[in-house]
């Protein structure tokens, strides 16, 4: 079912009122008509709740939006309670009123309508959970964005029922996530490009960064952590908002510090938690003062998140707060004795400052001396202030607790996998539970098939475009690169074999391509030598006292062919099909006509890549690498090219952009992403056939607007039924004899790029 | 005419500075009194121009400098026959110029000529030091002076560009680098007229901003750049402005790397 509800079509139009400046009549009319709505609702026997709510909530929205946008309550609220509970009814009319207030104008509020009533028929059970949530979701998003975010967990689940429900409860993590990036807030995954590149120029290191996983209660982790070499930040920064970037910014920076000027990890010893807690603060300021030398401007990303105050009640959390602050910044007043104490010791180490050891001294002393004063310090309930501090793990080498120690191995170096595992499992009970028997479904999307061995390496994530909501969203499709199956070393022998007299023609023809392309150019403004005939006629027009053409150089035109291909093969399943009822497989043609291709393309020196593509649904495109660019064509190649099995479906857009991203980094004038594929785009958690082919389309217009051609090759009779739309009419051919393929392809190839 | 009036104008008058950092002088004056051909490694903007002008003042030659290009063909070295009233006439090249008055001639980014361009010089790398003029029928016998000088940024490697081998096993080589810490700070003190602590800062950006290369930028802050950021400071501008200016939005279009080099520069200043 294509979800169509938040279409333009269905918003209510509502013109602009002003109740203030009407004339008393139409007041009264206003009142009637809520008279009138209120008996049609106190008629259809929804209970009295109904409308109840509407009598209470219609004045007030009237009041500030205008008759119209109140009196559309009524419908509205109908709807609601027709196709869900009258409760559910009640509660949205309840909730107009803060809304109105919210919203503030007619148009945005009649779109807020609209945004539930669509709901309304493809999915009523969330209409409930987003009503509790509203003005949480409204107050972070606004309502462009929650349309969004509604569109996106919608097209997320699927026809996943529970799936869906989770996500509008927020019971899936993936919600939360999709919520901070629909309302613009910086999060880990939004910044990580940047802080990677940032760690490295101020550190000269490129650490693993990951996002920190949620602890074992499953509570998100609220501090950065490092351990292993390995550096966690949380996954956002709840509550300062609009400063996301500068706490992870200070985070990493503190982190980078301990690297840099951190020695061994201190043993545990004998030392309570109070004096581990006051070891470790010390520590970070032993490694902030020194990272400070070097870099002094450090202090105005940590000094803003040091807001102490000098006075007050001398709690521990206080105490710790003020003594970070004072052992940074020099200007900060002292008024406490276990502070100055502690200062003091600070200052007089300066000589050994580079040596951890002063912490744990100076820790030791300070932590003994608090703990005999009566201060509560409660090691359970203890985080780590200020914000952008670590959680200290990283500094000591800790007891062996069987809990907490799995966890953190794991975390250390698995980080990656566990966050994508996680994922992945779900989707997958999604598939079986799908692939049953579905009478209007193309057999390629219900298979299981076997295929590429082992199990995907995550590489990255690639945008997708849906066409409905008019976005492109981020990082929605995850590239996994799997090693392709046993292959036959003998390959380049055999097709030698099979296909000599044709290689020889196609060397033949690629000599032709690389040679006829010089060219001497006549009468030029510049060039190596004179043009002799030009010279001539130039001379006697100056003999003759006229004006010679200056054009008397001739040239030649510059051999140099600069053009790199990016070939994408399509191995999903419908690729196991025979051509004609006793020849090849499709796939084992792809080969043989790879095979030659890559041949021909080695002779003129084009630089070269070949990737098969297949995809599992959105959270597994299934890349394999044959051959890189800068990979040589040798047996190797041959053995990845025989061991590509079909299997899967054909995300094309996807595998689209990830070509184009490998072609953006070569350098030539001409780059091409070339695809061989037998078959529409489709995917088995799409069922809208519109969506990937919008989606690739995109996809080519993106690559075209960098720079980069896409060009299709269509294999088979049935194919190219729409790939005219996904790559415009000329950017296209469909080849009807499969078996004349090895023989077409690289013509066809030189006579793309002549 | 003279041969040297007509490369007077190719005389450098004043002293190009440099602040040696290795024995380069000694080296490069050793490949001069060999008359052997140098080539200049290095990365962009770390004073390889510079230093062939300092040794051209220092060894009181004239400097012919090409800088190489694309489109640039043999005839652009060598010269061409041009039409003019009385008919034609043959017109020397820069190289030809340098090779037959015995000059130093410098050929900056030999990698960025096209590859039949750099085969000319073959003869002229060896011991017969000649250089025959294919068209005009002529072979010039270079002058006992001249010298031949390239310089090549293996930076820019590329299967599409780079030197043959036959061409790189020609030359002595000299490596250059960006200097250490401490003496680039003195040239850029003294290049750009700021005070020490401010081009210590400068260089210090530039340490950053050079952890970056390979991981998103090609190339970190060249000296250069640094000594241009602190001309702007001299002006008047503040650190940040002046590497913004003349270090940051210069190198890297990439709003990742642009965030990264100014929490650097913010965090040095």
């Amino acid at each position: 079912m294509t979800p169509k509800y938040a279409q333009p079509c269905l918003r209510l139009s509502m013109p602009v009122s002003d109740t203030r400046t009407r004339p008393a009549p139409q007041a009264d009319t206003l009142e009637a008509r809520v008279a009138a709505a209120h008996a049609r609702l106190a008629g259809a026997g929804y209970g009295v709740s109904v409308p109840r709510a509407f009598r209470q909530a219609a004045p007030q929205v009237a009041n500030r939006l205008g008759d119209e946008a109140a009196l559309a309550l009524a419908g509205a609220a109908s709807r609601i309670a027709i196709r869900t509970r009258p409760r559910i009814a009640a509660q949205f009319l309840d909730l107009s009123v803060p809304m109105a207030r919210r919203l503030a104008a007619p148009e945005p509020f009649s779109r807020w309508i609209a945004l539930l009533v669509g709901l309304l028929k493809p999915a009523p059970d969330i209409v409930e959970p987003l009503l509790e949530r509203m003005e949480m979701l409204h107050q972070r998003l606004g309502i462009a964005p929650l349309e969004a975010w509604v569109q996106t967990g919608l097209r997320l689940a699927g026809s996943d029922l529970v799936l869906r429900r989770a996500f509008f409860t927020f019971e899936l993590p993936e919600a939360v996530r999709l919520l901070e990036r629909h309302a613009g807030e910086d999060t880990f995954q939004s910044l990580e490009g940047e802080l990677r590149a940032t760690h490295r120029a101020l550190w000269g290191q490129s650490p693993p960064i990951r996002e920190a996983l949620p602890q074992s209660k499953g509570s998100a982790a609220l501090r950065a952590s490092f351990g292993a070499g390995v550096i966690q930040l949380p996954a956002s920064y709840g509550g300062y908002r609009g400063r996301e970037r500068f706490v992870y910014q200070a985070a990493l920076a503190h982190i980078g510090a301990h690297m840099a000027y951190g020695g061994k990890r201190f043993q545990v010893g004998q030392l309570k938690p109070l004096q581990i807690a006051v070891v470790s603060l010390i520590e970070d300021a032993r490694v902030e003062t020194l990272a400070l030398r070097e870099m002094p401007g450090l202090a105005r990303l940590w000094l803003p998140f040091h807001a102490v105050s000098s006075e007050g009640m001398a709690t521990t959390p206080s105490l710790f707060g003020r003594l970070a602050r004072a052992l940074i910044d020099p200007d900060f007043p002292i008024r406490h004795g276990w502070l100055r104490k502690g200062v003091e010791m600070f200052r007089a180490g300066e000589g050994q400052i580079g040596n951890p050891a002063l912490s744990r001294h100076i820790g030791n002393i300070l932590g003994n001396d608090l703990g005999q004063t009566r201060v509560q310090f409660n090691a359970r309930d203890y985080v780590v202030q200020p914000v952008y501090r670590d959680d200290n793990l990283g500094l000591w080498d800790l007891p062996p607790d069987p809990h907490e120690a799995q966890q953190h191995h794991h975390i250390d170096i698995e980080t990656h996998d566990l966050r994508r595992s996680e994922e992945t499992d779900q989707p997958q009970d999604r598939k079986t539970e799908r692939a049953d028997p579905n009478a209007d479904m193309p057999p390629e999307r219900v298979v299981a098939a076997p295929a590429a061995s082992g199990i995907g390496r995550i590489v990255g994530h690639l945008p997708e475009y849906d066409y409905l909501a008019g976005i492109e969203r981020a990082d929605w499709v995850t590239v996994k690169e799997y090693e392709p199956g046993p292959g036959d070393p003998l390959f380049w022998r055999k097709l030698e074999d099979r296909h000599g007299p044709l290689l020889v023609r196609i060397r033949a023809l690629v000599r032709a391509a690389a040679m006829g392309r010089q060219k001497r150019l006549k009468r030029q403004a510049e060039g190596e030598r004179l043009d002799l005939d030009a010279a001539i006629e130039a001379s006697i027009q100056l003999r003759a006292r006229r004006t010679p053409d200056h054009r008397v150089y001739e040239g030649v035109t510059t051999p140099d062919r600069s053009i790199a291909v990016h070939l994408l093969l399509d191995t999903s399943h419908s690729t196991n099909d025979s051509v004609g009822p006793a020849g090849p497989s499709v796939i084992a043609l792809l080969r043989e006509a790879t095979g030659v291709l890559a041949h021909a393309m080695t002779q003129l020196g084009d630089p070269l890549a070949i990737t098969a593509f297949a995809s599992d649904g959105r959270d597994d495109l299934r890349l394999v690498r044959v051959k890189q660019f800068h990979d040589d064509l040798g047996p190797l190649t041959g053995m990845a090219l025989s061991g590509l099995r079909p299997g899967y479906s054909t995300r094309i857009g996807a595998a689209i952009r990830d070509a184009g991203a490998t072609l953006a980094t070569v350098p030539a004038h001409r780059r091409l992403v070339l695809i061989l594929t037998d078959g529409e785009p489709s995917d088995i958690d799409i069922r809208d056939p519109d969506y990937l082919v919008a989606d690739a389309k995109r996809a080519v217009q993106s690559l075209n607007s960098t720079g980069i051609d896409v060009f299709c090759i269509a294999l088979g009779q049935g194919a190219g039924q729409r790939h005219a739309e996904i790559f415009s009419k000329r950017g296209f051919v469909q080849i009807d004899r499969l078996e004349a393929l090895p023989e077409k392809l690289p013509a066809l190839y030189l006579r793309m790029t002549r | 005419m003279t041969a040297s009036s007509i490369l007077d104008a190719y005389r450098l008058e004043t002293e190009p500075k440099w602040h040696q950092t290795d024995d380069e002088i000694a080296m490069f004056s050793a490949a001069y009194g060999a008359r052997l051909p140098v080539m200049l490694k290095g990365p962009t903007g770390c004073g390889k121009t510079r230093f062939v002008e300092h040794m051209a003042w220092r060894l009181k030659r004239p400097l012919v400098t090409v800088s190489c290009h694309e489109d640039m063909t043999a005839s652009d070295l060598v010269g061409r026959y041009l039409l003019g009233p009385e008919g034609t006439h043959w017109q020397d090249g820069p190289l030809t110029l340098a090779v037959r008055h015995g000059a130093i001639c410098y050929l900056d980014e030999i990698v960025e000529a096209r590859q039949d361009t750099t085969v000319i010089i073959h003869a002229l790398t060896d011991d017969r030091r000649i250089l025959p003029l294919e068209k005009k029928g002529e072979l010039v016998r270079a002058h006992p002076d001249f010298q031949l000088v390239i310089s090549y940024n293996p930076g820019y490697q590329s299967v599409l560009k780079d030197l043959k081998e036959s061409t790189k096993q020609r030359f002595c080589a000299l490596d250059f680098d960006y200097p250490a810490a401490q003496v680039e700070a003195e040239i850029v003190a003294s290049e750009a007229a700021i005070a020490q602590a401010s081009a210590e800062t400068l260089v210090r950006i530039a340490q950053k901003s050079r952890n970056l290369r390979g991981q998103g930028l090609s190339e970190g802050s060249s000296t250069r750049m640094l000594i241009h950021a602190g001309r702007l400071m001299a002006g008047g501008l503040s650190v940040s402005e002046a590497c913004k200016l003349a270090m940051i939005t210069p190198m890297t279009d990439d709003p990742e790397i642009r965030a990264a080099l100014s929490a650097a520069v913010d965090a040095c200043v």
